[in-house]
């Protein structure tokens, strides 16, 4: 029986947990099987119908969808109004970037555009035995239940889906699978249904992001980011700070920028799409939710949130901070009281939602954990002496008492064991100081089990791949080089507990990519497999930064002497590798995914694995950079200084013992960031852009 | 007319809900590379916000400017969007009058039925734009105007320069070069002590601009060009004209100034210091003899106090433009009020003259100064191309400094 820290956001859609997939050493689901069950069988497969395939979401789907279920051979049928302009040739372009000019072709030409009027279907869609309709039509309840009607009645089977933002299943009578901008992009889905289904499960075999929401007026995404942008546009009715400005702050502050991401998506479109969701919710969670006078203007005019280009700002405003936060985190908090009091989702997806649908730095949970209880009840409630009419409903304090239970604690790292065998599982695809916190908590938590052996790997969910270090976490450091080197000196310390505190710990990479930090973190276990399709890198010198967490010594210590010159190469160059490649020196198993669930479990769980466990020298390691490849010339100074501050970091720390190696590679990484080399680079850019503002 | 009764009855000037740049002397600071226009209407928002005053109050927005800046035919309609809000408006300009017209112009609006109005006054002297101009009747078929320099330097109705004016009527009053210079003195003395005391922080907002990729130009935080002055370098400049020195003109600059006019019961809502009530009392112009400018403002001061029934001695502060020290010489001349007993803390001739915010600057200042007072009388005027005269009373209740 397994013993979970927190439940596992897979169980939401009815596939169990990672402990029982490594245990079965396979997926819990079958694409194959799934496309069998929504479409029909090979040969007899129905057709995916997507409507309003000309609209923002409509396009992103289906070429989203399309792109995965063609080689299932599900045709795909794009309906919209024969008048409607094309907004699926502008996406083309998109697919041949990301899959080449063959499979693009491929993927297009399975997709068979028919126009309607509205009323009646086209024949034509008879023959092509539609199964599950995926609805995008305008954001109107009489007309979307119009529609499903029209489906119903001509396809009594068919399974359909809202896009909708806002309606609940209650009202539409049809399930959701709300999706987030970019939508040939984005993998999330909001679902709301009954009970997890095959729909759900097809998504998420897809590689797509479903997450189930309670059946709301309007869902956990827009919740946070209308009612962002509504905050934001209350800050600006109260300060007359313009709103390209109050984008600045709040990106700085939360992460979004919600004004220019209505921009981008398309003022007319989105500014009614964000008042329709705050006019719907109003009648039932009161004024805190109330549209702006500004968000009213703008939904008749689609206006622009920014000025026009021949009108870029030109007078700047500072920032009264305590006032930014008493207006837009305020809300902000008190929206994220009711999520968590009408338990809208599990708190992990809750808190996911927003960083990867809304751009926010720290999703709304690990903000307000971040906050603490009181100071987060506190800027409530300064909200409310500002705004005293959304104190009358939908304020929910009580919730923040259980912010120290492992719900709020384990956002992004869950643990479970079966009493011999513990799993650690990441579903935050950059490491920051939340991940590293909670991952220190796993193994408290697991270490107080007595379990000895574990498998550290992604949640098979929310993360799909392992991208590295959150670059923000090393805003502090562009300042101040001791800020740098504590980063450094606490990530290294917590991933040096996966070597020394288990008997054995086995780090699974399945997603496809595995880079920087999370491949330091993930290179202290003692065993480290890959599935064949992923690619490991450290990109840190082209960054340029010194890699924090040991990359620049440990791995040296676990490879023989002709070993090391790949190492150099890996590091100095930052270009990714196929896993395979990394087989013997970096990896020690590559394979499919399944293979790799059962040799992770079978070296976890002490069964036959046929692995040998490379030693870890704890001495100095002589001579490594004697091994030095001939690299290729660097791209530019930036990589040049990044590439001279990384070979002295591997010459220092390879020099010292295993016990000096971490203090000597944090101090090295720590100094570098202040450097102009640092400043001018990815990481030093993006704290310029946004933090200095 | 008689100082019991208004001019404009259902107008107030909120206190403390007005603000205005630093005036940098031309081409000194980022404001002589900007479209001035925008930069008035988001600096305009932006002293709104540090006076909390919510710009959706605005109902109407009286713009005044005398040198064509770029997209000028939208005039007010575009700057009100510049400073965050679509409201209707209109243009105002009149030379060096048109910082008070503009706000006069706003009060009527207020008596014509809104309840906010904006007055936002503007002006880049750097750089002024060269109209061109097709004249089929002159030698040269197509004439071409630089704004600012071609206008000072030319009065088509006299044929002469502005700085003539002021030689003329130096001769004619018999103004002596000594008293200008002391005149000029005493005015660099009161603007420094206005500085070193705090008081023109109470006015004078500091402003970052931006260029067009977000990077700063530049603060404009000082009145640049104002440096201190003695009386020996003042000695020793050179006459331009009769009593005129570079030292005792004012100079070319650019700047924007701002306050609202609105019903008495709004005021009351939007001043931090709703005690006090400033009203207008009345107005007067005049246009004297040719090329004589610098006696015109003072003509319209003895006919405004005639038409109000009070003296000078029940004016609490008194402030004028004054291009030409001489200005303020003639003024004692024809009132016999002593010169030394106005403008206490600045006036144009030291901070410059970026023409149409530089009676909204005086104003704001005088009235400030008028609620430090514990309120009363404030008498602002000054001259005008074309010799023109302005003259303006207000009323300021109250007061008191806190």
């Amino acid at each position: 029986m397994n013993t979970q820290m927190r439940s596992s956001t897979l169980e939401t859609i009815g596939l169990g947990s990672v402990l029982d997939m490594l245990r079965r050493g396979t997926l819990p689901v079958s694409t194959g099987d799934l496309v069998d069950r929504v479409f029909g069988p090979e040969g007899h497969r129905g057709a995916l119908v997507i409507s309003g395939a000309n609209g923002i979401v409509g396009a992103g789907k289906t070429m989203q969808l399309g792109a995965r279920v063609e080689p299932f051979g599900v045709p795909v049928v794009a309906l919209d109004f024969p008048g409607s302009p094309d907004g699926l040739a502008g996406k083309y372009p998109g697919l041949v970037r990301a899959f080449g000019a063959d499979r693009a072709a491929a993927i297009a030409g399975n997709v068979i555009r028919l126009a309607y009027d509205g009323q009646s279907l086209p024949s034509l869609l008879k023959d092509l035995g539609p199964r599950f309709l995926l609805e995008a039509v305008p954001e109107n309840l009489e007309i979307k239940r119009a529609h499903y009607e029209v489906f119903r009645e001509a396809f009594p089977e068919i399974e359909i889906r809202s896009v909708t933002s806002g309606f609940p299943q209650s009202e539409l009578g049809v399930g959701v699978a709300h999706p987030a901008f970019p939508h040939e992009i984005n993998k999330v889905f909001e679902i709301v249904e009954p009970e997890p289904s095959p729909v759900t499960q097809l998504l998420w075999s897809l590689g797509l992001l479903p997450m189930t929401v309670s059946d709301h007026w309007s869902f956990v995404l827009d919740v946070l980011f209308c009612g962002l942008t509504l905050a934001a546009t209350r800050f600006h009715e109260a300060s007359n700070m313009p709103y390209w400005k109050i984008d600045k702050f709040v990106r700085r502050m939360l992460g979004p920028n919600p004004f220019r991401a209505h921009d981008a998506i398309g003022a007319a479109g989105a500014n009614f799409l964000t008042w329709s969701c705050l006019h719907h919710l109003e009648p039932h969670y009161g004024p805190v939710f109330a549209p702006s006078e500004a968000l009213e203007e703008r939904k008749d005019s689609g206006a622009d949130w920014y000025p026009m280009n021949h009108f870029r700002p030109m007078v700047n405003w500072p920032a009264d901070d305590e006032e930014l936060a008493t207006w837009v985190l305020g809300p902000l908090f008190q929206m994220t009281s009711l999520l968590v009091s009408e338990r809208r989702s599990h708190f992990a997806q809750l808190n996911a939602i927003g960083e990867l649908c809304a751009q926010f730095s720290s999703g709304v949970l690990a903000l307000a954990r971040a906050h603490g209880a009181d100071r987060a009840i506190s800027t409530v409630e300064a909200y409310h002496r500002v705004h005293p009419e959304a104190a009358e409903k939908a304020w929910f304090p009580d919730v923040f008492a259980a912010i120290e239970t492992p719900e709020w604690q384990q956002l992004y790292v869950n643990a479970e064991h079966d009493g011999v065998v513990g799993v650690i599982t990441v579903s935050r695809e950059s490491y920051n100081s939340d991940v590293d916190a909670e991952l220190n908590r796993a193994i408290d938590w697991l270490r107080a089990a007595d379990i000895e052996r574990v498998v550290l790997t992604g949640d098979f969910h929310l993360s799909t791949q392992m991208v590295g270090a959150d670059i923000t976490d090393f805003f502090p450091a562009m300042e101040d080089e001791a800020a740098g080197v504590a980063v450094a000196h606490a990530w290294s310390r917590t991933a040096r507990r996966l070597e020394s505190e288990f008997s054995v710990s086995v780090g699974l990479i399945s997603g496809k990519r595995c880079l920087g930090g999370m491949l330091e973190m993930m290179m202290h276990c003692h065993f480290l497999l890959a599935t064949n399709e992923s690619t490991l890198g450290m990109p840190e010198v082209g960054l340029p930064v010194v890699p924090g967490m040991e990359g620049c010594h440990w791995p040296f210590r676990r490879v023989t002497p002709d070993q090391r010159s790949r190492l150099l190469r890996f590091l100095l160059e930052g270009r990714a590798i196929a896993a395979e490649d990394g087989a013997g020196w970096l990896v020690d198993g590559v394979g499919s995914l399944d293979e790799m669930l059962g040799l992770a479990w079978a070296v976890a769980s002490g069964g036959d694995h046929g692995l040998t466990r490379r030693p870890l020298e704890t001495g100095p390691v002589e001579d490594v950079l004697d091994a030095m490849p001939k690299l290729s010339d660097p791209a530019g100074s930036g990589m040049e200084a990044g590439r001279r501050a990384i070979v002295e970091t591997i010459r220092a720390a390879t020099s010292a013992t295993l016990d000096d190696a971490l203090e000597i590679q944090a101090r090295h990484s720590g100094g570098f960031m202040p450097s102009a080399a640092c400043r001018r680079g990815v990481i030093g850019s993006a704290y310029t852009k946004t933090m200095l503002v | 007319m008689n100082a019991a009764i208004s001019m404009f009855p259902r107008a107030r000037i909120p206190y403390g809900t007005w603000g205005s740049s630093f005036f940098p002397a031309w081409q000194t600071s980022a404001l002589a590379e900007v479209n001035i226009g925008q930069f008035a209407g988001e600096a305009m928002s932006r002293i709104l916000g540090l006076r909390k005053v919510r710009q959706r109050e605005l109902e109407y927005l009286v713009i005044g400017s005398t040198i064509p800046w770029h997209w000028k035919f939208w005039t007010a309609p575009l700057v009100s969007v510049c400073a965050g809000v679509r409201i209707p408006g209109h243009h105002i300009e009149q030379a060096c009058a048109t910082g008070l017209q503009a706000v006069l112009a706003g009060a009527a609006q207020v008596e014509s039925g809104h309840d906010v109005v904006g007055v936002v006054t503007f002006d880049r002297t750097s750089d002024s734009p060269v109209g061109v101009f097709p004249e089929r009747r002159a030698y040269e078929r197509t004439q071409h105007l630089g704004d600012v320099w071609d206008n000072f330097g030319f009065d088509p109705s006299t044929g002469g320069a502005m700085i003539a004016t002021a030689g003329l009527a130096a001769r004619k009053y018999g103004i002596d070069r000594l008293e200008v210079d002391d005149i000029t003195l005493c005015r660099y003395e009161q603007y420094f002590s206005a500085k070193e005391s705090g008081f023109l922080d109470r006015i004078l907002v500091p402003l970052e601009v931006l260029n067009l990729q977000g990077r700063s130009m530049g603060v404009i935080d000082e009145d640049l060009g104002v440096r201190k002055i003695d009386a020996g370098a003042l000695r020793a400049m050179r006459e331009l004209e009769t009593c005129v020195t570079a030292g005792s003109q004012t100079h070319a600059s650019d700047g924007m100034a701002c306050l609202l006019v609105s019903s008495p019961e709004r005021a009351q809502e939007l001043s931090p210091r709703p005690e006090i009530d400033i009203s207008f009392i009345g107005k007067a112009e005049i246009r004297t003899s040719p090329s004589l400018m610098p006696e015109a403002p003072a003509l319209a001061v003895k006919q405004l106090l005639e038409r109000s029934e009070i003296t000078l001695n029940d004016v609490a502060v008194i402030k004028n433009h004054n291009p030409f020290a001489l200005n303020d010489a003639v003024f004692t001349k024809i009132t016999g009020h002593d010169w030394r007993n106005m403008n206490n803390n600045g006036c144009s001739l030291v901070w410059g003259h970026p023409q149409g915010p530089t009676l909204t600057r005086s104003l704001i200042e005088g009235l400030e100064e008028a609620v430090d007072l514990g309120g009363g009388f404030v008498l602002l005027f000054g001259c005008a191309a074309g010799d023109v005269g302005i003259a303006a009373l207000f009323k300021v209740t109250e007061g008191g400094r806190r």
